[in-house]
């Protein structure tokens, strides 16, 4: 079975995330899929805090920030995998290694990678970020970002089997089902 | 008439499209200048009409009474642009409430009401 998750900020996304994919995996084997590379320590802080979040929760790490689909082979891809996140991945994609200008064919190799763990992975978890409804008019890069994010947000709601809005830990089924 | 909302590139013309069995010419999109073609099956961009209006000192839901019996069988298609931090501009604050008040009106007026979500169709009335 395959989810995807996306809200605002701090709404409960990666908690829900981690339960789906816990009830998901039975007694199997569950990965979690790393995608942030911490630049800082405001970064560095935010990754201790999801991984005492999930201790004790039996997920075996897998640190992929690129080339998601490779997650299927470091582990067994028959388990369950929880991608925290899309928005991550595409930002490590986009701007490999520090480069100043983005890969223009960023977009569609994540999109390919995620669609292929949607697909071979025994059960997997997809945590997006919902940034598409504020009055701001962005710069051409932020807004480049924005729309190939929706755009692979759109091919993995097409692609899963159910998909979750949450607001403020509330969930909003758009398609499937689910309950807890 | 049936208006479509939802944040930026969630897929609200594609849906209206295939919903309504409509073209890409019989789409208008409103740009941020002159008046919406008020004949055309379906008008996008609505927030940027919003927009325009505040630019031009006229209320847009004024704009849109006035020619209700023109869009009364449309769709309609409007960004939403609402769930951002208050804008620092006071044109951008101005232009978030107008187009704001033109949704609810106009969704007071809908026979439907759908909200897009990355693709997927929801009904909100």
């Amino acid at each position: 079975m395959t989810v995807f998750i996306s809200g605002g900020v701090k709404s409960g996304k990666s908690s829900l995330a981690q339960r789906c994919a816990l009830r998901l995996a039975g007694g199997g084997k569950r990965y979690y899929v790393a995608t942030m590379l911490p630049s800082d320590d405001e970064d560095r802080a935010r990754i201790r805090r999801h991984v005492a979040d999930r201790a004790g929760m039996g997920f075996e790490t897998l640190e992929v920030p690129r080339r998601v689909e490779d997650c299927l082979s470091l582990g067994d891809h028959r388990g369950t995998f929880l991608v925290d996140s899309v928005t991550a991945l595409l930002l490590n994609e986009m701007y490999p290694d520090g480069a100043v200008e983005a890969d223009t064919g960023a977009a569609r190799r994540c999109a390919e990678g995620l669609l292929k763990v949607a697909m071979d992975a025994g059960n997997a978890v997809f945590v997006s970020d919902y940034i598409y409804s504020d009055a701001i008019k962005y710069d051409a890069f932020t807004e480049r970002y924005r729309a190939d994010l929706a755009s692979i947000d759109r091919a993995l709601a097409a692609a899963c089997d159910t998909v979750l809005e949450l607001c403020a830990g509330c969930v909003t089924v758009h398609k499937g089902v689910w309950g807890e | 008439m049936d208006l479509i909302i939802g944040g930026a590139y969630q897929g609200k013309r594609e849906y209206a499209m295939s919903r309504f069995a409509l073209g890409e010419k019989d789409i208008f999109i409103c740009r941020g200048d002159g008046e919406p073609d008020w004949s055309a099956r379906c008008i996008a961009g609505l927030e940027s009409f919003a927009l325009r209006c505040v630019r031009e000192g006229v209320d847009p839901v004024e704009l849109f009474r006035a020619h209700e019996r023109q869009w009364e069988n449309s769709v309609l298609i409007c960004e939403d642009i609402f769930c951002g931090v208050v804008p620092l501009g006071a044109e951008n604050r101005a232009w978030r409430e107008a187009a704001g008040r033109l949704c609810a009106y106009l969704a007071s007026q809908a026979d439907s009401v759908t909200r897009m979500f990355c693709g997927l169709a929801g009904r909100l009335k």
